[in-house]
């Protein structure tokens, strides 16, 4: 390769530049918001650059409460682990069925009928789907939130799961239903067990989408005690705070978890991002 | 119970509540909104048809029409500065011409994870009149006087907002791109390299033709998330000032639960339906000409 080197130092330096301007470009903005929301309101002001002279933790408090930010959190969390963990389930199960059971015309009609919900947006149900919650009553409750979470997720975690079933080899479900076992204890005891990386994925993406969603918290809810964090954090952006110093401790509150969550699965992440498009 | 109709059941029992969860909550708003597109209704009082008196109001008002035009700006955007950004950092990450590549991936796919709202704030923060930006061209140019003015200009409004989804999605799709190169054969690039292929013949020989799949596909997502651009532009803008950085779901926002005109606002979200389906339509037409000149 040393014969190549030479010729491509044009490149390196191009490479170098695009990526460190890029890397810039992402952290800069970020690093700014985390060392601005250790400095109170005034010293933002008066100089929007310079770095915390103390560290002023009060920005952290003071939003926490005056935002309601724990309420908010404890919503997140529990909209997110339920509608993620209902979402993987429904889509393995689903995807079990797309894969494995043959039935090819009404497969192929179902497969097709959940492709298409990919391209719809939340916003062309909105309107009827709140309507509709308001007729059965399930409007401002937790599963007037969780149901369209589900069902905007399914489209894609079934198309995960579907295309990873379909490799698994079908002589192990043979053996098993020649031993006397059903398709429910198959499904507990092959499939899921070997569906094990796929699930990940599956989480993982689901995960994020959920933590993130805002538009039908924001529209079918609108008591405090059933709002997530993404909209208290949005009171943020207008008339409730003048006050730089919380805003910005509020947006951190806001995307430290993330970081987190993306330090420790950010390899599946981008598997489950680069799955829809790169076929296996 | 024969083995036959076992089977079925077990079918019926695996897809069935995916399939009913589904239908409920995204088919049947769908086809309702349709229906109601057709309607004058306030919520309460008896439903008035009006044909398609929505539709000829919606392209006659000049507040919608801005939003379309900022909308298709952000799938312009999407397509032609996330994909070939995304590309150009996908390749090099690819042919490994910078150390520390995992480092540059991470940090440059970190923003999909931050809520669009946090976003949308941070650099709404950072493009107000006081903000960063501004406080920064002020030092660097040595001009105090300098203010940030774009976003009071009608035509320009928007143009904050186009910078912002760039640095919100560039990552994803350099991400899918790297996915994809890897997928390429490694003897292949490396024969190439013996044979004496400079870098700009790897680069339009071998790689970029085998992406074509791929940037179809990409299309289609750049696509569809633009016209779901809603939280973004809602926390950053709301649409404002005076509707300069508009896009048709913060209409149809508006029109549906400020004014609870429900009619209008489902005729606005049947456009959108119908203008996602008909840009991938286009795309798949354009995707579908290049592929045979190529053959």
């Amino acid at each position: 390769m040393t014969i190549h080197n030479e010729r491509t130092t044009g490149w390196r330096v191009f490479a170098y530049i695009v990526m460190v301007f890029f890397t810039l470009l992402t952290i800069g903005p970020l690093f700014w918001l985390f060392y601005s929301s250790l400095k109170p309101h005034q010293d933002i002001i008066q100089n929007i650059f310079s770095f915390p002279k103390t560290l002023f933790f009060e920005n952290y408090t003071e939003a926490w409460r005056l935002g309601k930010l724990g309420i908010y959190s404890m919503n997140s969390i529990i909209y997110t682990a339920i509608a993620t963990g209902a979402t993987t389930m429904l889509a393995l199960m689903t995807g079990y069925g797309f894969a494995k059971f043959g039935y090819d015309k009404l497969t192929g009609f179902f497969y097709k009928f959940f492709i298409l919900g990919m391209l719809i947006t939340a916003h062309s149900v909105l309107v009827p789907l709140f309507l509709l919650e308001v007729k059965l009553n399930i409007d401002d409750t937790r599963i007037g939130v969780i149901l369209p979470y589900i069902a905007f997720g399914l489209p894609f975690l079934i198309y995960l799961a579907t295309s990873y079933i379909k490799g698994i080899p079908s002589a192990l479900e043979e053996a098993a239903l020649i031993d006397g076992a059903n398709y429910g204890q198959i499904f507990r005891m092959v499939i899921l067990p070997m569906a094990v990386p796929v699930t990940a994925t599956m989480i993982i993406y689901n995960f994020l989408g959920n933590w993130n969603e805002f538009i039908f918290v924001f529209i079918l809810t609108s008591k405090t005690a059933l709002r997530s964090l993404p909209v208290g954090i949005n009171a943020f952006a207008g008339g409730m705070s003048r006050n730089y110093g919380l805003q910005f401790a509020a947006l951190v509150i806001g995307t430290i978890p993330m970081i987190v969550f993306y330090l420790f699965f950010h390899k599946q992440l981008k598997k489950g991002f680069s799955a829809g498009a790169v076929k296996e | 119970m024969t083995f036959h109709t076992s089977k079925k059941a077990y079918y019926a029992a695996f897809i069935g509540p995916a399939v009913f969860i589904y239908a409920c909550i995204i088919i049947f708003p769908v086809l309702y909104s349709l229906g109601l597109s057709f309607f004058n209704w306030n919520g309460y009082e008896k439903m008035e048809f009006v044909k398609l008196a929505n539709y000829v109001r919606m392209f006659k008002d000049d507040v919608f029409l801005l939003g379309l035009r900022n909308n298709l700006l952000i799938v312009a955007v999407s397509i032609f500065g996330q994909l070939p950004l995304g590309f150009i950092l996908a390749y090099i990450l690819y042919r490994k011409m910078v150390k520390a590549q995992s480092f540059f991936e991470s940090m440059i796919f970190l923003p999909i994870t931050i809520s669009a709202i946090v976003v949308a704030i941070l650099w709404a923060q950072i493009f107000a009149p006081t903000g960063l930006y501004t406080t920064l061209i002020q030092r660097l140019t040595d001009n105090p006087r300098y203010i940030m003015a774009v976003a009071q200009d009608k035509q320009l409004a928007i143009l904050p907002i186009l910078f912002v989804v760039l640095w919100m999605y560039t990552g994803m799709y350099m991400v899918i791109f790297l996915a994809s190169m890897q997928k390429i054969s490694p003897s292949v690039i490396e024969s190439a390299i013996i044979d004496g292929a400079s870098e700009f013949q790897i680069l339009m020989k071998i790689v970029a033709p085998s992406m074509s799949n791929i940037l179809f596909t990409t299309a289609v997502f750049a696509i569809a998330g633009s016209l779901k651009s809603f939280d973004l532009i809602f926390a950053m803008t709301s649409g404002g000032p005076a509707h300069y950085t508009e896009v048709i779901a913060i209409y149809m926002y508006t029109n549906t639960f400020k004014y609870y005109n429900y009619g209008f606002g489902s005729a606005v979200s049947i456009v959108i339906v119908a203008l996602s389906m008909g840009l991938i339509t286009i795309a798949q037409k354009v995707y579908g000409f290049f592929e045979k000149k190529y053959e």
